[in-house]
């Protein structure tokens, strides 16, 4: 357990920080045009050592973004396609009997986990034995084989993409394994205006060649500035009153929660929201964390914690409208003005 | 505050004290209420029980006033604390919690950030109390009403009035008592009657307490025409025998009864009690006489001498008796006309005996007659009722068809759509029919899966 600082970064260490994510973010923005949004979410979730699961529909650049943040952060980069006979030892890796020096003996082959950048792509076309497979590895960082645990590298990210159609033959996440995600990222279409400018740039649709920007040294060192990134308590108190109150049977819960949420978000919500809402001050250059972050990553970090009612599929709610709703009722300042106040 | 800006620190300061002063019309409208409405009991109070405190009542529009005192203290115990005030200012100010960050930490090297200079301009909350105000106006008019209420006297009115009431019951019966007319046992019965009437007043004055009067007064009058009836019939007995003729002969048997029932009257009315001597001699003595049990004298001339004593008497009496009625005109609210015991005179539709016209109150000895009646052999005969007869319904037909009747189809009234198709085809899960009042919850649910 770590507690943190009580010292706040100097303004050169953030400008030095704002200075190198913002690289990575402009590389990234070239790659996927028109989602501002969704590549910082992926940027804050990545400075917070975070996974992400990203859904869309095919053809919105879901895996360029993942295969462009391996390209400029020069990291070990491994992809899996996910099907329905994929094995957990496709993943993990397993042991071979070998022969070496007149000895047979089984010898552990590394699996693609095995890197800094998995891409878990279509992450629900495998069963549910082999999606489980992860739990471990984005979780604990390590894998264990016939008993023995293995440590996967540092950094170790988790970016899966699904597709929420054509959901026959595909095996929806479990809350657990979703649980582990720190953001599940929405890609939505584009407009015409950045369909114009794909048809423009790209001939053939390749994304532009990129170099690498961030080394892995740079990179700790945006961690442990994003780590060093203060949380004041009257912000860490309104991220614990926002994940109190996705649970149904709180008495602060809100009336869509009460009607729509069947099981509210994990204290790994709060963990989740108070990393990535640092991240996002770093992006942004700020030596902590304010209001307007926690605002900003609630919605992907909460959205898929909630185990919805079915009466909020008829009424046609989904996480993202509970967690807009849930800002809207939960005050961010939890003794507010007086009645007689009002904010102009 | 000392390492942030000045115009920053001013800033919070100003909006400390909008807090407080946000926090005090927050709390003093409701103590005001509360003292508004205590007061408008107060005064409701004083007006109906406490006539003394009128005077003072006006000095309850200084209770919200008082409300100023708790409300003081309580508000000072609500007040935020700085790093409330802090929070408040950066959540206002766009949520950056830069101040937070250096308020707690007290690091100086970001006091002059753009997010904590921009805290030096932001807008202060605005008040809006006329809500908070709106509900001291209702309890406002509320004391109003109530110190504009007229001021109750409680018992004393009353008092008076039910002493009148019952003076001129007395002033009635003391009348009555003064002509001997009322007994002892009577005199009693009407004074605890009086004093009850008189006490009732006192408690409630209203319509009941002159009906009561009243039927008090009609009592007193029946007793007194009960009086004049037994003088009445002992007059008419005297007559008949006056009538007899010859003193020598001896009465026959029903003169004689009439006569002691006449006796027997006049002593049941208390009217022989004073009585001369020598008739209460004749009667039996006046223990015989107040114990209701007079006998006439057996002698032809001790009853002719007895006949002639009682009637002397009995003139006497009359006259006394006569001027009764003036009792009632006296006390002005009873008008012996309207009692027709007191009047000797014949009405314009008759003299009021059975089949002579008129209104009365009819005599005891009168046949009850009640019109046309059946004869007792034709009272329980039975009557056959007309045959009964089935109705089909082939004999209804409809006359015409409302639009929007149900309509009539069989085919699905069915219990089960499922058990329609269970027997056929073994599909009933997958062939099961959607009732209408689902279509709209499961096309919702398939267009949002869209």
């Amino acid at each position: 357990m770590t507690e943190q600082n009580k010292s706040l970064l100097t303004p050169e260490a953030v400008g030095n920080a704002q200075a190198r994510i913002s690289r990575l973010v402009a590389g990234l923005r070239q790659v996927l045009l028109g989602k501002e949004d969704t590549i910082d979410e992926v940027v804050a979730a990545l400075l917070a050592h975070g996974h992400v699961l990203l859904e869309g529909l095919p053809g919105l650049g879901k895996t360029e973004l993942v295969k462009a943040l391996s390209r400029l952060l020069s990291l070990d980069f491994r992809r899996i396609q996910f099907t329905p006979d994929l094995l957990p030892t496709d993943i993990t890796g397993s042991h071979i009997l070998q022969e070496r020096d007149g000895r047979k003996d089984f010898v552990f082959h590394q699996g693609p986990v095995f890197t800094n950048l998995l891409l878990a792509d279509e992450i629900n076309r495998a069963s549910p034995k082999t999606q489980s497979a992860l739990l471990e590895a984005m979780q604990e960082r390590r894998v264990t084989t016939f008993g023995e645990t293995r440590a996967l590298p540092n950094p170790f990210f988790v970016l899966a993409t699904q597709n929420p159609i054509e959901l026959e033959g595909t095996y929806p996440l479990p809350e657990a394994q979703l649980d582990r995600f720190t953001f599940k990222v929405d890609i939505s279409g584009v407009d015409r205006s950045v369909l114009e400018e794909i048809l423009i740039t790209r001939v053939h649709g390749e994304p532009p060649v990129l170099e690498p920007v961030i080394n892995a040294t740079q990179l700790q060192e945006l961690f442990t500035l994003a780590d060093a990134v203060f949380l004041p308590r009257a912000v860490a108190n309104y991220i614990a009153r926002l994940v109190a109150s996705t649970h149904p049977n709180a008495p602060e819960a809100p009336v869509h929660v009460r009607n729509f949420v069947k099981y509210g978000s994990s204290p790994r919500g709060a963990i989740a929201i108070g990393a990535a809402a640092r991240g996002l001050a770093l992006l942004r250059g700020k030596p902590n964390v304010g209001f307007d972050e926690v605002r900003r990553i609630a919605g992907p970090a909460l959205a898929h914690r909630l185990v919805l009612d079915y009466s909020a599929k008829l009424e046609g709610y989904n996480g993202r409208r509970i967690v807009a709703a849930l800002l809207d009722d939960v005050p961010e300042v939890e003794r507010g003005l007086p009645q007689t106040l009002e904010a102009r | 505050m000392n390492h942030l800006p000045a115009p920053v620190a001013s800033m919070l300061r100003r909006l400390r004290r909008r807090l407080a002063i946000g926090v005090f019309l927050e709390v003093w409208p409701r103590w005001a209420l509360g003292s508004l409405l205590t007061a408008g009991v107060v005064a409701i109070g004083c007006r109906l029980f406490a006539p003394g405190a009128a005077s003072f009542l006006a000095w309850l529009w200084l209770a919200p006033v008082l409300a100023f005192i708790p409300a003081v203290f309580l508000s000072a115990s609500r007040a935020y604390r700085p790093e409330e005030i802090a929070a408040l200012a950066d959540s206002m100010n766009g949520g950056q919690g830069t101040l937070l960050t250096v308020l707690e930490i007290q690091d100086p090297s970001w006091s002059n950030s753009r997010a904590i200079t921009g805290l030096s301009q932001f807008p202060l909350p605005r008040l809006r109390v006329s809500r908070k105000l709106g509900a001291i106006v209702p309890a406002a008019a509320f004391l109003a009403i109530a110190l504009m209420l007229p001021q109750r006297i409680p018992a004393a009115q009353n008092g008076v009035l039910a002493n009148d009431i019952a003076a001129d019951l007395q002033a009635t019966l003391e009348a009555l008592k003064k002509q001997e007319i009322i007994t002892p046992a009577e005199d009693k019965e009407f004074q605890e009657e009086i004093e009850r009437i008189r006490k009732d007043a006192i408690e409630k004055l209203d319509a009941s307490s002159w009906e009561a009067s009243d039927a008090m007064r009609e009592k007193l009058a029946a007793k007194v025409a009960e009086k004049q009836d037994a003088l009445k019939w002992a007059a008419d007995s005297l007559a008949e025998l006056a009538a007899a003729g010859d003193s020598d002969t001896s009465l026959s048997d029903a003169q004689a009864g009439e006569l002691g029932t006449a006796i027997d009257k006049l002593s049941k009315a208390g009217l022989l009690a004073n009585a001369p001597g020598d008739l209460q001699k004749l009667l039996g003595g006046k223990g015989a006489i107040a114990g209701g049990k007079t006998q006439l004298p057996r002698d032809p001339a001790t009853l002719r001498k007895l006949a002639a004593s009682l009637s002397k008497y009995l003139a006497g009496r009359s006259g006394e008796l006569a001027s009764i009625g003036q009792l009632g005109k006296d006390a002005g609210r009873f008008d012996p006309s309207e009692f027709p015991l007191f009047s000797n005179e014949r009405g314009p539709d008759g003299d009021g005996d059975p089949g002579n016209g008129g209104i009365n109150r009819g005599r005891g000895d009168a046949d009850l007659t009640w019109g046309a009646e059946s004869a007792m052999s034709d009272r329980f005969k039975s009557v056959p009722l007309p045959p009964g007869s089935y109705r089909s319904p082939d004999d209804w037909a409809p006359l015409a068809i409302l639009p929007g009747a149900p309509k009539e189809s069989p085919e699905q009234s069915i219990a089960s759509s499922g058990v329609q198709y269970a027997g056929v085809t073994g599909q009933a899960a997958v062939r099961r029919t959607l009732a209408p009042r689902h279509y709209s919850a499961v096309k919702k649910y398939f267009e949002n899966s869209k």
